[in-house]
């Protein structure tokens, strides 16, 4: 870098540093940053505390579950909670928005509940205090309010037709204060950074790293627009009403809209729908009470011949445990294929508001962000899916209890055995939620990374075509 | 009058700045209008739709029944749709209409395990928010409020004719009161005009029309002293349009944010997971109790069927309803413990109304469209109303073994959706009033120092 860009970038620090607003927004930025970074990351503390202990305390009551008819346990059911990553406290994403209890039991597969949106007044829709909103909302804001005069001033002032004439060139001009600009980003990135060093560096490097960058690209990228606009107007009035108003447009208007058309262009159905859809599906499967029903007149036939006895009272196993089994299997197979249309439907809106990160980048940074912290819709969906499969392994295991350790003839009769030992209950492996491996997180934000780039590349071209429009328009 | 009107609307006309923001406004709030009351027809055209396919799935199990049979059996596979249907303001501010379910299906079993069942929804979608007529006024109005005003003075000054105004006879006070009057009169105009366009075509009440207006002109109202009170000072129109951008985001970003975190920690609502791990509990203890025992503290409560038969040897379906109730019962201090923790964070954010008018505003709204917890503990108490119905309905039949056949399956209850009144947001409207009379007091003062040197 050349001398005379280094001083003009100092030059221009000299004046942020004698603009008492400009300190003290800085500083004011430092501060609700240092205040979101504590506070955030106190209540993830929390909640993740809370859950691991209700989680902790259902495991318990599980186990504590006194011998039971295998059937009674599949009917008890289980509770799991989802885990919040130690990240979640940087970008809480959609952790305020979802469920974390998820009851588990035969025949049904339920929701998540007691997410904090249901459970807060409207409120909670002005947004949380993290420090990825302070550096994705306010922080571009600030950087507004430093940089909208850099060339503009000058222009208006007239310094700039002397600086040109003393033989500095526009180009190190224009990166003189893109440089002064992008030095004051990173002030204000540092409490960020210092508070995910403290959050998850050590836990996880690779992952806040990545956040670290994708933040850094957001800041510089603002500090290029805001450089490259500058130089572009004759008022630093105009220069500002621009920037604001395109601040406006991208951190406030276009995620909503974007928000908006999706729900519209990819309309989800309502969970009774599916519901509805899964009973009259499985009704045109068969009905297993229907000692007449053909699917499992059939499915009778292979057992017996299986085994080769000509009736279920012969059978080495219990016929009522097979049964349960086979219609676990098959309300089963219709839940996850609604979940799955539903999650793909909701993963199609989301790609919807990717793609409106060529529109605003900060879609395209949220992307990135939640999906590095592990607040975005697929470790949702993760967490419910892995969910699904504890509780298809843990019916089906209840299901496989009665099928080998309870008689057919003793199966509905209290009188007889028809209970099995609670030692049992202490076999089932408790729930562990795996998160997505570092990765393939980082893969899946490429595209999201992919359209950051495109947004420096574009910018960067905007402040070449600034620079030379400097040149220009004072010769 | 009608000059000084009609020389203000020029001066307007001329600044291209003024115009477009004004367009603008007035496009946004149209399009968010027409975007809410699609989300509401949505809805509304889902519940309908449900409400037959709901149909259909019953008559299937009706059909079990056709020959009469156990009125427990029928209880146990019958489910009863409930619907909750948008108020005819609903599409001024969707509030937790996108995240909450507004059709939800019970059975006779015990309630407190289905009453917080959740919707499917994206929470992508619900993070980034809706774009609603809400949205546009709490959020939008004040930018475009602070783009018309902020060079109230400055303009003037910057342009050379700030002296010769004030040297003008009846200049002074009454001179910006009128532009800024003027400037804010019209920001009203285009977030009023597409609402009462809207008006004319939705079945609005009067009621919510007026609730809305107010809440739009006092808002707005209180964008204007707060851009008067910082123009008055006498920097640059830079220095003005930074002053109030800080106090755009301080009022309706850090603050709500902050205010949320409060609430959250301060007023923990974990007692719904406790409700739910103690109710499932509960009922299923009772599969290892003695059934006497069950029997005699359900009778303990609902003394009406205690001289009904005994219990037979074998499974009886009045064991199993009385136990499924019992365990509703056993949670009863932790759901109105749990229910006035919401109570209590909707109150303080009440609360916090006094303090920031967009948290007033955005509460007055969607107490207008029915749309915020509030309505959505109302939905819930109507559910468990009808739950007491539903099992009212049932328990004779099960208790006294009356045969359940087709007729009395056709007289079962339905659950009749009402639409709740717009509630009127009183005590947000003069929240925001008494700040406007507060900034519009310092703004008659402030205006009179108005001088001509920066």
């Amino acid at each position: 870098m050349s001398r005379a860009v280094t001083r003009i970038a100092r030059e221009e620090w000299r004046l942020m540093l004698r603009d008492r607003v400009a300190v003290l927004g800085l500083a004011l930025l430092t501060v609700l940053t240092l205040v979101a970074s504590l506070t955030a990351w106190e209540s993830r503390r929390a909640a993740d505390a809370e859950r691991a202990r209700y989680q902790a305390q259902a495991n318990q009551e599980f186990e504590a579950q006194p011998d039971r008819h295998p059937h009674r346990m599949v009917h008890y059911g289980h509770f799991v909670f989802r885990p919040l990553n130690p990240l979640a406290a940087f970008d809480a994403g959609i952790d305020v928005y979802t469920g974390h209890t998820l009851f588990l039991e035969g025949h049904r597969q339920n929701s998540a509940n007691f997410g904090d949106v249901r459970q807060s007044s409207l409120l909670l829709r002005f947004g949380q205090l993290t420090p990825a909103f302070v550096l994705q909302v306010l922080a571009p804001l600030l950087l507004v309010f430093l940089g909208h005069a850099s060339l503009a001033r000058e222009r208006e002032s007239g310094t700039l037709r002397i600086l040109l004439a003393q033989g500095v060139r526009p180009g190190q001009i224009v990166r003189g204060k893109l440089l002064a600009l992008a030095g004051a980003a990173a002030l204000a990135l540092l409490p960020a950074a210092l508070a995910l060093v403290w959050m998850g560096a050590l836990s996880q490097p690779l992952r806040s790293a990545a956040l670290l960058a994708g933040h850094a690209l957001w800041l510089l990228l603002w500090a290029l627009a805001v450089v490259g606009l500058s130089a572009l107007f004759a008022r630093r009035r105009d220069a500002l009403l621009c920037l604001l108003a395109l601040w406006t447009v991208t951190v406030i208007l276009v995620p909503r809209l974007a928000a908006d058309t999706a729900a519209y262009a990819h309309g989800l159905p309502t969970r009774l729908e599916s519901d509805i859809a899964v009973a009259r599906d499985l009704a045109a499967m068969g009905d297993s009470h229907n000692p007449d029903d053909p699917y499992f007149a059939g499915f009778r036939q292979k057992v017996l011949a299986q085994y080769g006895v000509a009736r279920v009272e012969d059978l080495p196993v219990n016929y009522k445990g097979l049964l349960g089994m086979e219609g676990e299997r098959m309300t089963s197979e219709l839940f996850n294929r609604y979940a799955a249309d539903s999650f793909d439907q909701q993963g199609r809106q989301s790609a919807w508001m990717d793609r409106a990160g060529l529109i605003s980048p900060l879609l395209a940074l949220r992307r990135l962000s939640m999906a590095t912290a592990g607040t975005d819709l697929a470790s949702y969906r993760r967490f419910l899916e892995q969910g699904e499969h504890y509780r298809y392994t843990l019916i089906q295991s209840l299901n496989r209890l009665q099928a080998q350790k309870i008689r057919y003839a003793d199966d509905r009769n209290p009188t007889r055995q028809n209970r099995v030992d609670r030692t049992h209950w202490h076999d089932i492996a408790h729930f562990q939620y795996l998160p997505a491996t570092p990765a393939a997180v980082l893969q899946s934000v490429l595209p999201a990374a992919a359209t950051l780039l495109a947004w420096l590349a574009a910018l960067l071209a905007l402040l070449a075509f600034s620079a030379r429009r400097l040149g220009r328009s004072t010769r | 009058m009608m000059r000084w009107l009609a020389h203000e609307w020029r001066l307007v006309c001329r600044s291209r700045l003024c115009l477009w923001a004004l367009v603008l406004l007035c496009l946004l709030s149209a399009v968010s209008l027409v975007s809410g009351a699609r989300e509401m027809a949505r809805q509304q055209a889902h519940i309908a739709r449900l409400a037959a396919l709901h149909e259909r799935d019953v008559q299937a199990v009706a059909s079990r029944f056709a020959k009469g049979g156990d009125a427990g059996y029928a209880a146990y596979y019958t489910f009863y749709d409930t619907q909750d249907p948008p108020s005819s303001a609903a599409f001024l501010a969707l509030g937790l209409r996108d995240v909450a379910p507004y059709v939800l299906r019970v059975r006779a079993l015990g309630l407190q395990a289905q009453l917080y069942e959740g919707e499917t929804f994206n929470p992508e979608l619900a993070l980034a928010g809706r774009f609603d007529f809400a949205f546009v006024l709490i959020y939008l109005a004040p930018l475009f409020i602070i783009a018309l005003l902020h060079d109230l003075v400055s303009g003037e000054r910057q342009s050379g004719r700030l002296r010769m105004l004030l040297a003008m006879p009846g200049a002074g006070t009454r001179l910006w009161l009128r532009r800024a009057g003027l400037r804010t009169a019209l920001a009203i105009a285009s977030l009023a005009l597409p609402l009462l366009a809207a008006a004319a075509v939705l079945p609005i009440g009067m009621a919510a029309l007026a609730g809305a207006l107010a809440v739009v002109v006092v808002y707005a109202v209180f964008w204007g002293t707060v851009c008067v009170l910082v123009a008055v000072r006498p920097w640059s129109s830079t220095a003005h349009a930074t002053a109030l951008m800080g106090c755009w985001v301080v009022l309706t970003l850090v603050l709500p944010t902050l205010a949320q975190m409060a609430i959250t920690r301060n007023i923990p609502v974990g007692q719904g997971v406790d409700l739910m791990l103690a109710q499932r509990q509960n009922v299923h203890d009772a599969w290892d109790q003695p059934r006497d025992a069950t029997m005699q503290r359900f009778f303990k409560t609902h003394p009406e069927w205690k001289d009904t038969a005994a219990l037979p040897v074998q499974f009886h379906w009045k064991w199993y309803y009385a136990f499924q109730q019992l365990g509703d019962e056993s949670v009863a201090s932790e759901v109105s413990a749990y229910r006035s923790g919401l109570a209590l964070r909707q109150h303080w954010t009440e609360r916090l109304g006094w303090l920031l008018p967009g948290v007033a505003a955005q509460g007055a709204l969607h107490g207008l469209a029915r749309s915020d917890l509030p309505a959505q503990l109302r939905y819930q108490e109507r559910i468990v109303a009808f739950h007491r119905e539903m099992r009212e309905f049932y328990y004779p039949y099960v208790f006294n073994e009356r045969p359940f056949g087709p007729e009395d399956f056709a007289r079962r209850p339905r659950f009749s959706a009402v639409e709740l009144a717009p509630s009127l947001p009183l005590a947000p409207l003069v929240a925001m009033l008494v700040w406007v009379l507060c900034l519009g007091g310092l703004c008659a003062r402030a205006l009179k120092r108005v001088q001509a040197s920066a």
